[in-house]
Parts: C-alpha cells; structure tokens; sequence
C-alpha cells in the first residue's frame, strides 16, 4: 500500500514539473518537439531510477559530510553512460537534444530525489518514487511538448496532423512559448486541483 | 576528527574508480558503433552531393577535409569538402559538392546543426537546398522573395523566419566553394 503510495505521489500530488516546479531547465529548452520531449522524459526517468536504487542501497556507506558529491558522482555516471548509449543507437535524437543529455547530471529533480526519498527510505519505496517521478516528468513533458508542436508547427511525433490550413505559431516552438504553456498550464493544474481538494472538505 | 576525514576520502575515492571502471567499459562498448555511424553518415551525404560517384577518396589538407569522388572508369566526377560553421544556435555541419572545372556546385547536405525546430531546422529540406543545386562558384546573397535561379544565380531564396540560419548556412557553403577552387583550381 505504501508503495502504491509512493508511486502515486509523483504522477499528480508532487508531480517534478507542474507540483514541485523543479527541473525547469530541460523543461522549457527542449519540448519544443515531442520526440524530443519523450526522449528527454525516460532519459531523465531513467537515471532517476538507476541513481535513486543505488543510493539507497548503499546510504549507510555514504559518510553525511560527502554525500552531495558522492550522490552527484553516481548520477554523473549514469548520465554519461545514457549520453553514449544513446549517441550510439539513437543518434538523430541525441543530435536534436545535444546538450541537455549531459545537463542532466544538475536536474535538480534527480539530486532532490536522493536527498528527499533515496537517503532515506528503503530501496523498495525508494523505486516505487522513482517510477512515480520519473513518469510523472515525462507525461509532463509530453503534454507540453504535445501542444507547442501541435500549435508551432502543426504536427505531433513530427507527422503533419494540422493541413495547411492552418498557419503555425512560430513562438510555440521558441523559448517563450514554453514559458507561455507551462504557466498556463500550471494554471489548470491548480484550478483542477483546488476543485478536487474543496470536494474531499465538503466529505 | 581525523578518522572522520579518511573514511570521506575512502568512499569518494572508490566511488569515483567504480564509476571511472564502469564508465571507461561503456565507452569502449559505444565508441566503435558511434564511430561507424558517423563513418556511414560520411560517406552517405559524399554520395548524395556528388551524383555519379561510385567511390571517393579523403584528402586533409590546410585543415580543410575534401572528398574526390570518382566514379567506375575512375573518372573524377567532382570535389566536396566537409565544413563546420557557426549557425544561429550552435554549429552547423556541411557536406558541399562540386564541380571544379565547371565551377558549379552540385548540391548540398546537412549533417549536424541545432537549429530550432520548425524554423531553421527547414535547412535540411529540400526547399531550401535546392537553392544551391547547380550554383556557380562565388558570392551569395539570401533574399526574402521567391527566387528564379537560373536569372539570378547569385541569389538564395531564405526560409521564412529562419533568414538567419539561411544566411549563416550559405555563408558555410562559400566558404567551403572558396577552399575547393584554392585546392582544386577553378579554371583549367
């Protein structure tokens, strides 16, 4: 039950993006497409996972005075290891997102996990938030990618949806359509989540 | 106090050598295949600007890298040369080919760039190369109209929104044409 607890939480109560608004770094530079913005979200999902296992299996080997390094050690390594995997086998997508891969190592989503949950929490429920996290990033990725590619160029997972009837707003796919939608965005998060919480009172 | 000190330095150290082992290992696993990739990637773009071409050969010179590409009788059918310039966001890597004793260019091939998406990102479509198809040796202008190439072939025809891109782009492309008539000679 804990665990499904856990999970849950990332996904909608404490979601990276739309709850905690942390990792806005990735966020807003590369959801201007939704390959990109996918490729990001189980990037990141991943070393969150990998790093968030390792950690708390061996938190009590850590001595507290190192552990913010020797947390940034272990991540740093699966971010690389993910930047050559995906330079090998994926290499249009490791093009398109080029810099933010590396960049992941200081996604304060991933650090914050392992000094909020992983240090202290077993390895169980330490994956269980893991997962919750990192699908809880990434569908928020993809929704706001979803609608920037929709708007700024008229297609999704890069096939033309919109005909050409429609003219694209350019500023969707620039920075500041990023800023644009995720307010926006947070905004409906909010509303919907203000409704729900005034039902649960009324009970 | 003291103990304390020692027992950080051991765990950071074996923790950095068990992520130097670990990641020393993926490197040697990914590097032959990211390698072969870029080789492929190489030799695709060297047969898709130089039409005819069934075998090339790779020359370094001044830093320049230039491709002859001859085709079955052995024939050199053209020169292109691999340059990297700087784009509206970050680097962009082309692959142009030509005609030295024509002095025209055949046509040309983005391998790398970081363009935006939707906007720039239009310099690996055909409409926007297609400007270079054909295009003699010189000096290009990018204008903001539709362009008739073959009265003004000096012209390249931007991409809306994305005129800077389109210029840096051809600002590559006559650099590469400057250093292939330098090397290869213009007029015979």
């Amino acid at each position: 039950m804990q665990l499904i607890k856990d999970f849950k939480t990332g996904l909608w109560k404490e979601n990276p993006i739309f709850r905690l608004v942390i990792g806005m770094c990735p966020t807003l530079a590369v959801t201007n497409t939704m390959v990109n913005g996918l490729a990001m979200g189980l990037a990141t999902a991943f070393v969150l996972l990998a790093s968030e296992i390792v950690i708390s299996t061996i938190k009590k080997l850590i001595p507290g005075n190192v552990r913010i390094p020797s947390y940034i050690l272990i991540i740093a390594t699966f971010v690389t290891f993910v930047d050559y995997f995906m330079k090998a086998y994926y290499p249009p997508i490791a093009a398109s997102l080029s810099l933010f891969v590396p960049l992941i190592v200081v996604n304060c989503l991933i650090l914050g996990r392992q000094e909020a949950f992983a240090s202290r929490n077993s390895v169980h429920r330490s994956i269980a938030d893991a997962l919750g996290m990192g699908i809880g990033f990434t569908w928020a990725l993809l929704l706001l990618s979803a609608i920037r590619e929709l708007l700024g160029m008229g297609s999704l997972f890069g096939f033309q949806v919109l005909g050409n009837w429609y003219p694209p707003m350019i500023i969707m796919v620039l920075p500041a359509g990023a800023f644009i939608t995720l307010g926006i965005l947070i905004a409906i998060m909010n509303q919907i989540s203000n409704i729900t919480t005034e039902d649960t009172h009324c009970h | 106090m003291k103990n304390q000190s020692i027992k950080m330095i051991i765990a950071l150290t074996i923790l950095g050598l068990i992520s130097a082992v670990l990641l020393a290992y993926v490197y040697q696993w990914t590097l032959p295949i990211i390698t072969e990739q870029n080789l492929q990637e190489e030799e695709k773009a060297v047969f898709a600007v130089l039409p005819g071409a069934e075998d090339y050969k790779k020359i370094n010179k001044d830093g320049y890298i230039f491709y002859e590409g001859f085709d079955k009788s052995g024939a050199r059918v053209g020169v292109a040369t691999m340059l990297e310039g700087g784009g509206f966001q970050g680097m962009i890597t082309l692959m142009v080919g030509t005609d030295p004793e024509s002095g025209k260019i055949y046509g040309i091939r983005v391998l790398q760039h970081q363009e935006t998406p939707g906007l720039g990102a239009n310099i690996t479509g055909e409409n926007y190369q297609r400007n270079f198809v054909d295009k003699p040796f010189g000096d290009y202008q990018v204008v903001k109209r539709p362009v008739d190439q073959q009265e003004e072939p000096y012209k390249v025809e931007a991409i809306s929104g994305a005129t800077i891109s389109s210029e840096k782009v051809s600002n590559i492309v006559e650099e590469a044409v400057e250093s292939i008539k330098r090397e290869f000679g213009g007029s015979k």
